[in-house]
């Protein structure tokens, strides 16, 4: 009984999920109907003889078990097919705009943890205090305020109004900044970062101040400071990660929904990412790009519930491996 | 750190000349300001622990005799503000000395057990981490020392197999084992005053006879000094040589054990002592009812005026209602806080 077999476990679990995903996706996709036929049926010139052609091209005409295995066999081997829009493979364009999006989400979850952590222990340590009432309120604040609302104003103030950071783009198209990549590039990145970040701190201050405030009540920590130890250690070594057990959970969301914030965040600022990507190809009936970007969330949903696990292990001896 | 604030100290020096005892807790008053008003948890509290002595603190749910016991550590929990009194500790008021001072105090001078073994020990943290870690802060050994000297701790508190022990858990504990590592983790500094706070309550009744037995003779061995705090009259009959009796935030009577069990004055520690059960008294015929205390303790937040027991005494007069007692010597060594023994009293609003 070890952590080989917990593991194993886990990672089958996760195949069987990713199948029963895929074929969901298939099946609703399928639903839809042939994209050949949606796509060229009121074209002008195009016949009925060309679109049955073009269909057996695709390998539209099969029936639907045979048709969701040899999917199924090609993405197992990464072979997403051709976008229909891009004419370009699939596997090309997840891997390009995938790197955009990462470019911004791991940043941003980055410094939101360590904003929210910091935050999140000053004010549970002045609860009641005006430096808890100001972190709260303005946790709350972004809490409600639409993602993308931050954004355009993040917009209005650095690019407008005192015109310093810019407004879209991953790369200035000319000029690059002080004439590197590496500069401009994080130069584009600071306003999305900073929008992400905004509304995934708002939440995890208010995760961490209340499971913090709720650990510093327990008795083990009245007990560790009867034992005179100082604050820095029962605060950073006995609290602190006993409250950031409940954390963990919604970490492990973040990764594993980047694609959730991820369309409004390029949406606004314009960045050529897998969020933007997705909405382009649903509103384009890009199929081959749907499936294919739907597959890479669930993968990366699947493999961030794991790590989460792995993580709880690790960090709680209470719980038992299986 | 977490300190109680101390709203007015008493900034008079510990009496010079003559040692005073090793604990001498003087007017001290603790009170709770809440949105609907204030708790007087602690109202006016005197009594002294000499060395190698155990004083218990007796009283019901609610008379603030855990609170009292916090606040030797400065600890209770927030919103407790000291409002007034002295914590006179080995010479020093600690109420005056700053958290630094303090730290150094708390686990190294004078050290705590709790109520609950199951909450107070930290869960994601090993025996052995969590015992290191104290002694390696007060006393700067090595990591390899604070091991050995926590096995031998372990050891002495009656765990067999230390060093498997270290490396546990909590959760891998059973409750009295849980317990005997809290008091080992009180020991560590080898405490001149040892707080214990309902030490038994959470424990079954066999294991509570064996951590009874630890205690009395851990004392004994390390010349320990204690301050057990319980409502349990059983426990305090078995470790305690002098007893504070406490009700609504202020002592009725402080006096040796024998006495209090032999000879009590105030009327609330008859009542209290006339519903222990007994094992000798035979419950048929007339007395076929356990006596009980009709009625029951007063809310704090309004506590009533005069003597707090008055609504529930037997022997209450209407001078009662009006005047709060304070506490005189009725023999040497014997204290009680009750007009009708004639305690002198203050008129009340």
């Amino acid at each position: 009984m070890g952590a080989l077999r917990f593991l194993l476990r886990r990672l089958a679990f996760s195949a069987a999920l990713i199948l029963g995903v895929s074929f969901i996706l298939f099946a609703l996709i399928n639903a839809i109907g042939n994209p050949i036929q949606i796509l060229l049926s009121e074209t002008p010139g195009v016949s009925e003889e060309m679109i049955a052609t073009l269909s057996r091209y695709y390998g539209l005409d099969g029936n639907f078990i045979d048709r969701y295995g040899a999917w199924l066999w090609s993405i197992v081997h990464f072979d997403f097919g051709t976008s229909i829009i891009y004419n370009q493979p699939v596997g090309e364009l997840l891997e390009v705009y995938g790197l955009e999006t990462l470019k911004l989400q791991l940043p941003a979850i980055l410094l939101s943890t360590l904003i929210a952590t910091a935050a999140g222990v000053i004010a549970a340590m002045r609860q009641h205090g005006w430096a808890d009432f100001s972190i709260v309120s303005s946790a709350m604040l972004g809490h409600s305020l639409p993602g993308f609302l931050v954004g355009i104003v993040l917009i209005l103030i650095f690019s407008y109004w005192l015109g310093v950071l810019p407004s879209y783009g991953a790369y200035s198209t000319r000029n690059l900044m002080m004439g590197s990549m590496v500069i401009d590039g994080l130069w584009h990145m600071v306003l999305p970062v900073a929008m992400l970040t905004v509304f995934n701190t708002a939440t995890l201050t208010l995760l961490m101040r209340s499971s913090l405030v709720d650990v510093l009540r327990q008795d083990y920590i009245t007990a560790a400071w009867a034992s005179g130890l100082p604050a820095r250690r029962v605060v950073l070594h006995h609290a602190l990660r006993n409250a950031f057990i409940p954390q963990l959970t919604y970490l492990g969301t973040l990764f594993g929904l980047m694609l959730g914030t991820a369309p409004v965040t390029e949406t606004v600022f314009t960045w050529p990412g897998l969020g933007a990507l997705y909405i382009t190809a649903i509103h384009q009936l890009d199929y081959p790009v749907i499936m294919g970007v739907t597959m890479v969330i669930t993968v990366m949903l699947v493999v961030a519930t794991l790590l989460t696990d792995i993580a709880y292990v690790v960090i709680d001896p209470r719980i038992r491996l299986g | 750190m977490r300190s109680i604030p101390v709203s007015a100290p008493d900034p008079s020096p510990a009496k010079a000349g003559q040692p005073g005892p090793l604990l001498a807790v003087e007017g001290l008053k603790v009170h709770f300001h809440t949105r609907d008003g204030v708790v007087r948890a602690v109202d006016g509290v005197d009594f002294q622990v000499g060395t190698g002595q155990t004083l218990g603190i007796v009283g019901e749910s609610g008379s603030g005799k855990t609170v009292a016991s916090l606040t030797l550590l400065r600890l209770a929990p927030p919103p407790a503000r000291i409002v007034a009194g002295r914590v006179v500790f080995e010479g020093e008021n600690l109420l005056l000395q700053p958290d630094k001072r303090l730290a150094e105090i708390r686990g190294r001078r004078m050290a705590m057990i709790f109520q609950n073994p199951a909450t107070s020990l930290n869960p994601i943290l090993s025996v052995g981490q969590q015992l290191t870690e104290i002694l390696r802060w007060h006393t700067g050994v090595s990591r390899q020392a604070a091991l050995d000297r926590a096995a031998e701790l372990l050891t002495l508190v009656g765990i067999s197999d230390p060093a498997a022990r270290l490396r546990q858990y909590p959760h891998e504990l059973s409750g009295g084992m849980k317990q005997r590592v809290g008091i080992a983790r009180a020991l560590l500094c080898e405490p001149a005053l040892l707080l214990a706070d309902e030490p038994t309550t959470a424990l079954d009744v066999t294991i509570q006879a064996q951590i009874l037995d630890l205690l009395a003779d851990l004392r004994q061995r390390l010349s320990m000094s204690m301050v057990l705090v319980t409502h349990d009259m059983g426990v305090v009959a078995r470790m305690a040589d002098r007893i504070t009796v406490m009700y609504a935030g202020r002592v009725c009577e402080t006096a040796d054990a024998d006495t209090i069990f032999n000879a009590p004055q105030h009327p609330y520690t008859r009542a209290l002592l006339e519903s222990v059960p007994r094992i000798d008294h035979s419950y048929s015929g007339a007395r076929r009812v356990l006596p009980s205390i009709a009625g029951r303790p007063p809310d704090l937040l309004h506590a009533p005026p005069g003597c707090r027991f008055h609504d529930r005494c037997p022997e209450a007069a209407p001078e009662c209602r009006r005047t709060m007692p304070r506490e005189h010597l009725v023999a040497p060594g014997h204290s009680v806080s009750c007009l009708r023994r004639g305690s002198p009293g203050e008129e009340t609003p």
